[in-house]
Order: structure tokens, then C-alpha cells, then sequence
């Protein structure tokens, strides 16, 4: 806005001078535009900001390093997994998902690779996320022998259910994620429900996290789907069980991530990869900027720490990216080009 | 003269310190009394389970039979009675009969609950006017606060499920009864309390049987409202792991199932314009039943 007004004032003063003297006095015209260049090597570039924790603070930090770095013009837009991938596949908007899961999407996000509408840029999380079941450690500690799924359906005692008395609860993903039905079908082919244990759903990652944050301040029982690296396994101590197997990828492409796998199969949980994911539009005119995304990867320990201290500090995506951007120059200054690094730290 | 373009706002590490007292001190009250609050809505979540049960777990033929019944006796039109019974065939049609009875049972005791309240809070607010001063802004805030601020904390203190859901719903549907209830018993004719005290009526026959009976169209106008704004609630109680057709709602939003999202929402749609035309009628029927007897 302060832009446009700044040149129409630049343009009415040339236009005053021309038509007052005859003299072209076009200075105040060039310095208003000498930035221009800048701004045109980047653009206007929109990047999801996702609603989960670690996606949010990742986009805020592109934000900041695109913005003082590189001169673009820089807009979040809210986003989840399915609806902005799907978006970019289809419409190319948003043009950066700085932290996409893509394991659900595999398909067809590939074939939007393949078809040069889309690219993969840096590797988000350089270790990937995990996923599970998981229980809080004050339980595993109490009971030495729950080690895998297998040993914590034997106690649905120590996870007890509210609403079906006597039963055992099992908190599944929130609605809509791919989750949600990776574990409703190990619910089925751990046998869960013949061992005494129901499945919840949680609705929403709010309430998931909501459940957990209940059981922990009373040390209650709790069991059941969570991902790292997240801010309350940062927060909550938490412990992954073992699947006691190991990932059967036929049977979890083909049948346990689909809503009508008749029989599903025992299989650990992959290794989530998760990218970042750009449309070729901004491949091709992000110029340098680009140059960053394909560099930008960061390992959990370092996402964990960094979500931990937002939750202590009840910070929000943006603190946190500043946050990390003054206090971890060492490693957000290898992902960026040396001019751009200076220009950051000056702008600090 | 930074301020006059800068906020002058508090500091942030003030800021910061107060949100982590307050915050603090919520879970240091949700540990100590967290469990025992959960104790007290322990008959209001067997209610739920049983009233959910008894719609699911019944014959569907003898749900819609009762239904019908209710609409008959409520409405005593044929046109309505016809349209509920087709309504409630093509949502189980569509395979959407069990999420559909968990949500009217969701909306049933919710809105049990919504009219115990509000109905004495409403009738205190038209006797003394000190305490609709005071109730009105609070019956503001539930309205426009949104949900989700106060859905975490309760989920901290009770746990995600029916009775987190069931209080959101309620915080966000009790206004229309409270309002209305209140108005209509304020537009009682003044004449007709006269005439009660000058048969020597007392406050309480005065209020049970002149003002709550002349404003009940008035109240069932509230009623009515109640129950729409509560299913304007089943996706978001659906946040919080309430079961119903809110689940396959969200469901559909994330994986952009714009039919299964559809058929879902219609049916919402379907039981509102049910429970709607039910209560309007019966409202209506009542009201000419009082021409009848005061025209």
C-alpha cells in the first residue's frame, strides 16, 4: 500500500517538475524504484502455513528468510495436508508447503512431480517424522513390561475408557488425517477390541492434544496416536511403543491406509517423509530463493527443543522463528546465500 | 513520541508472565480439582450413553414410529408427520442412520438440559431487573466468544467426548431460552396480573398460572432456536470427539469428499427443518389455542 503511494507521490512530483520548469527532474522517480529489481527477482509468493505446530513455525521462518533475505513479498496462507496439496496440484496456489507429509498423498503427488507441475525441494525434516502409538512415561516406568502394542492390550485397565466403562481406550488421530485411518485399522489387526479396548476419535488435533494434556496433569492412563517431532512430545514426556513387527509396505499402501481395507495387517508405521513441496511457478521465478528451499532441513531434536521452548514460553509461530533465527545463526546461515545472510543478521 | 504511533502496549515479558500465571494456575486447578468435577457430570454422561443407546440400539422402524408420534402429537398435521418419516428414510437410506441418532440424542439432552437451565434463569431475569442487567452480558459473551477458547479448558477438566461436546453446545444454544423466556413473561398484559391480584392470586399461582402459561408461544419461539443453533454446533462439538455427523463432516473437509460432505450436511439440514416445523407448529398451536380463550 505505503509502495503505490509512495510512487503515485513520486510520479505527481516528476509530472509537477516537468510541467513546471521543462527540465526533466526525474530523480525522486529513480530512487523510489531502485528497489524494484529486487522485489521483481522474488515476487509475490504465497506459502501455506499448515496447523500443526512444526509446520507453522518452519513457515514462519521461510517467511522471514524469503522476506529480509531475498526481498520477496511474502503471504501465509492457512493449510492442511490434503486440501493445499490438492490445491497446488490442481491450481498451483499456494506456491510453497514448507512441511508436507507426504506419505497419504504419494501418488498423486508424484505424478504432479512427474508431470513438472510440482517439485520437491528440501527434505523438511532431515530424519523424517515418526509416528505410533504412544503412552506417557510415567506409565511405561510403572510397568516395566509394556514395551510393545502387544503388552499394553493386555492392561486395558491401565488406560481406561469414560465413556464405555470398564473398557480400555485407545485416542485416534484427528478426523480427516490420514491417521485416522492407519490406526483405526491397527485397532483391527492388533485384535484391539476383542482384548477390551475401544476407539476413540479425537475430532481434531486440539482435542487430541487436549486428551493427552488431561492425562498428564493427573497422571492418568493414556494410549494412543501421536507424531514427532511435535511441541507436546517436547512438553509431555511420552514413550513410542514398539509394533513388535516391522513395516510391511505392501500391505500398508494397498490396504491399512485405505477406509475399506477388509483385512488389515499387522505393520509398523514408515518413517513419515516430509518435504517441501513447490509449484513450478515459483521454481522458475523464485531465482535464489528457490536456491534456499532446496537447502533448508532441519533434524527433530532441534524442532523438539525449539517447540518446547514456544510451549514454555506460550510463544506463536512468529516468536518462535525469530526466536530461532537470533539464537541458531550456525545453522539457519548454511541455508542461505552469504548476501542474504548478511542481510538478515542486519536486519535483526 | 513513539506513542503516538506505537500502541503503548504492555512489555512482552509482562505479558508473557501473565499468561503463564494464569495458565499455571488453570492446571494446578484442573490436577487438584479435575477429577472431582468429572465425578459431578458423571449422571449427565450415563444420560447421554443411555439416551444414545436407546436411539441406536432400538429398531429403527420403532424410532421412527416414535418420532412420527412425537410430530403427530406436536403438530397434529399430516404434512409434517409424512415429511419427517420420508426425511428420516432417506437419511438411512444413505447409510447415515447411526450418526444420525447419536446427534439427535446429542441434540435431545442437550436441549433437556439448555430449557432446565434457562427456563429459571429466565423467569429470575423478568422478576427482578438487577439480574438481567447483569445476565445479558453474559449471554453476549457465550454468543460471540468463540468456541474453541473455552472447548480446551473444559477438555482439560472432563476429557474429550459426549459431555466436552455437550457443554459447548449447551454454552452456545441456552441464549434464546433465556432471552425469551424472559421477554414473554415481561409481555404478560399488565391488565390480566391486575385482575390475578385482584382474585388474591399469589406470586407463585401468579407466575404458574398467568405469566408462564400466557408466554409459552413466546418461549417455544426460544425453544425452537435452542435446537437450531445446537445443530448449528455438531461439527465443532465434533472437534472434540463427539460422535455423530459432525465426524464424517470433518472427515470430508480435510479429504475434500465433497459427496460424503454433502449427504452429511443435508442430513443435518434434514433433522433441523424436522425439529423446526415440529416446534413451530406446536408453538403456533398453543398460541391459537390462547385466542381461543382470551379473543
Amino acid at each position: 500500500m505505503s509502495h503505490s503511494i509512495h510512487l503515485k507521490l513520486a510520479f505527481l512530483g516528476a509530472a509537477l517538475a516537468l510541467s513546471a520548469c521543462g527540465k526533466p527532474e526525474v530523480t525522486p522517480l529513480n530512487s523510489t524504484l531502485t528497489e524494484a529489481p529486487a522485489v521483481q527477482a522474488c515476487g509475490r509468493i504465497t506459502v501455506a502455513n499448515m496447523n500443526w505446530q512444526s509446520a507453522e513455525v518452519l513457515a514462519h521462518i521461510d517467511k522471514i528468510i524469503l522476506t529480509r533475505g531475498y526481498g520477496c513479498e511474502v503471504e501465509l496462507v492457512p493449510g492442511d495436508t490434503m486440501p493445499t496439496l490438492t490445491s497446488m496440484m490442481e491450481k498451483g496456489e499456494p506456491d510453497v508447503a514448507p512441511e508436507a507429509w507426504i506419505n497419504a498423498v504419494r501418488q498423486p503427488l508424484d505424478a504432479a512431480v512427474a508431470s513438472g507441475r510440482l517439485h520437491y525441494a528440501a527434505q523438511a525434516l532431515k530424519e523424517g517424522g515418526i509416528e505410533g502409538w504412544w503412552i506417557p512415561k510415567y506409565i511405561a516406568d510403572a510397568n516395566p513390561g509394556i514395551k510393545t502394542i502387544d503388552d499394553a492390550l493386555l492392561r486395558p485397565d491401565l488406560f481406561p475408557s469414560t465413556e464405555s466403562k470398564g473398557k480400555g481406550a485407545i485416542y485416534n488421530g484427528p478426523a480427516g488425517w490420514n491417521a485416522q485411518l492407519t490406526t483405526a485399522n491397527a485397532f483391527k489387526a492388533w485384535g484391539a477390541a476383542e482384548k477390551g479396548f475401544v476407539l476413540v476419535d479425537s475430532g481434531s488435533a486440539a482435542g487430541l492434544d487436549g486428551s493427552i494434556a488431561k492425562a498428564y496433569e493427573r497422571q492418568q492412563g493414556w494410549l494412543g496416536y501421536y507424531w514427532a517431532p511435535t511441541s507436546i512430545l517436547g512438553k509431555y514426556d511420552m514413550v513410542k511403543l514398539d509394533a513388535g513387527v516391522p513395516f510391511n509396505k505392501a500391505a500398508f499402501e494397498t490396504c491399512n491406509t485405505k477406509i475399506d481395507c477388509a483385512n488389515p495387517v499387522k505393520s509398523d508405521w514408515p518413517k513419515a517423509e516430509v518435504f517441501t513441496v513447490v509449484t513450478e511457478r515459483f521454481k522458475k521465478a523464485g531465482g535464489p530463493a528457490y536456491g534456499y528451499l532446496v537447502q533448508r532441513s532441519w533434524d527433530n531434536d532441534t524442532v523438539n527443543g525449539l517447540l518446547a521452548w514456544m510451549s514454555d514460553n506460550q510463544a506463536m509461530g512468529e516468536d518462535g522463528a525469530m526466536h530461532f533465527i537470533r539464537n541458531q545463526p550456525a545453522l539457519w546461515t548454511t541455508w542461505v546465500s552469504p548476501e542474504a545472510a548478511a542481510k538478515i543478521k542486519a536486519s535483526l | 513520541m513513539t506513542w503516538i504511533n506505537e500502541f503503548p502496549q504492555m512489555g512482552d515479558e509482562q505479558l508473557r508472565a501473565l499468561r503463564q500465571t494464569i495458565d499455571g494456575a488453570f492446571r494446578t486447578f484442573s490436577r487438584n480439582y479435575g477429577e472431582a468435577l468429572e465425578r459431578l457430570f458423571d449422571p449427565l454422561r450415563d444420560l447421554l450413553m443411555f439416551s444414545e443407546r436407546l436411539l441406536t440400539q432400538s429398531p429403527w422402524l420403532a424410532v421412527i414410529g416414535v418420532i412420527a408420534l412425537i410430530a403427530w402429537l406436536a403438530s397434529r398435521s399430516p404434512k409434517i408427520v409424512i415429511g419427517t418419516v420420508l426425511t428420516l428414510l432417506a437419511i438411512g437410506y444413505f447409510g447415515m442412520w447411526e450418526d444420525t441418532m447419536k446427534t439427535i440424542s446429542m441434540i435431545f439432552v442437550s436441549t433437556l438440559l439448555a430449557l432446565a437451565l434457562g427456563l429459571p434463569i429466565g423467569t429470575a431475569m423478568s422478576r427482578w431487573d438487577s439480574l438481567q442487567k447483569s445476565v445479558n452480558p453474559a449471554l453476549d459473551v457465550m454468543q460471540t466468544m468463540p468456541s474453541f477458547v473455552y472447548l480446551i479448558p473444559v477438555v482439560m477438566l472432563l476429557g474429550i467426548g459426549r459431555v466436552a461436546g455437550m457443554i459447548a453446545v449447551v454454552v452456545y444454544a441456552i441464549p434464546p431460552v433465556i432471552r425469551f423466556t424472559n421477554l414473554g413473561i415481561r409481555l404478560v398484559n399488565k391488565d390480566l396480573l391486575e385482575a390475578a391480584d385482584a382474585f388474591g392470586a399469589s406470586t407463585w399461582q401468579k407466575m404458574t398460572q398467568v405469566q408462564l402459561p400466557l408466554a409459552l408461544p413466546t418461549i417455544m419461539a426460544g425453544v425452537n432456536q435452542t435446537i437450531m443453533l445446537s445443530l448449528a454446533m455438531v461439527v465443532i462439538a465434533a472437534m472434540i470427539g463427539v460422535q455423530g455427523l459432525g465426524q464424517p463432516v470433518l472427515k470430508s473437509i480435510a479429504n475434500q469428499y465433497f459427496t460424503m460432505g454433502m449427504l452429511n450436511g443435508l442430513a443435518i439440514v434434514g433433522i433441523a427443518i424436522i425439529f423446526d416445523r415440529i416446534s413451530q407448529t406446536y408453538g403456533k398451536r398453543l398460541q391459537k389455542h390462547l385466542e381461543v380463550v382470551h379473543g
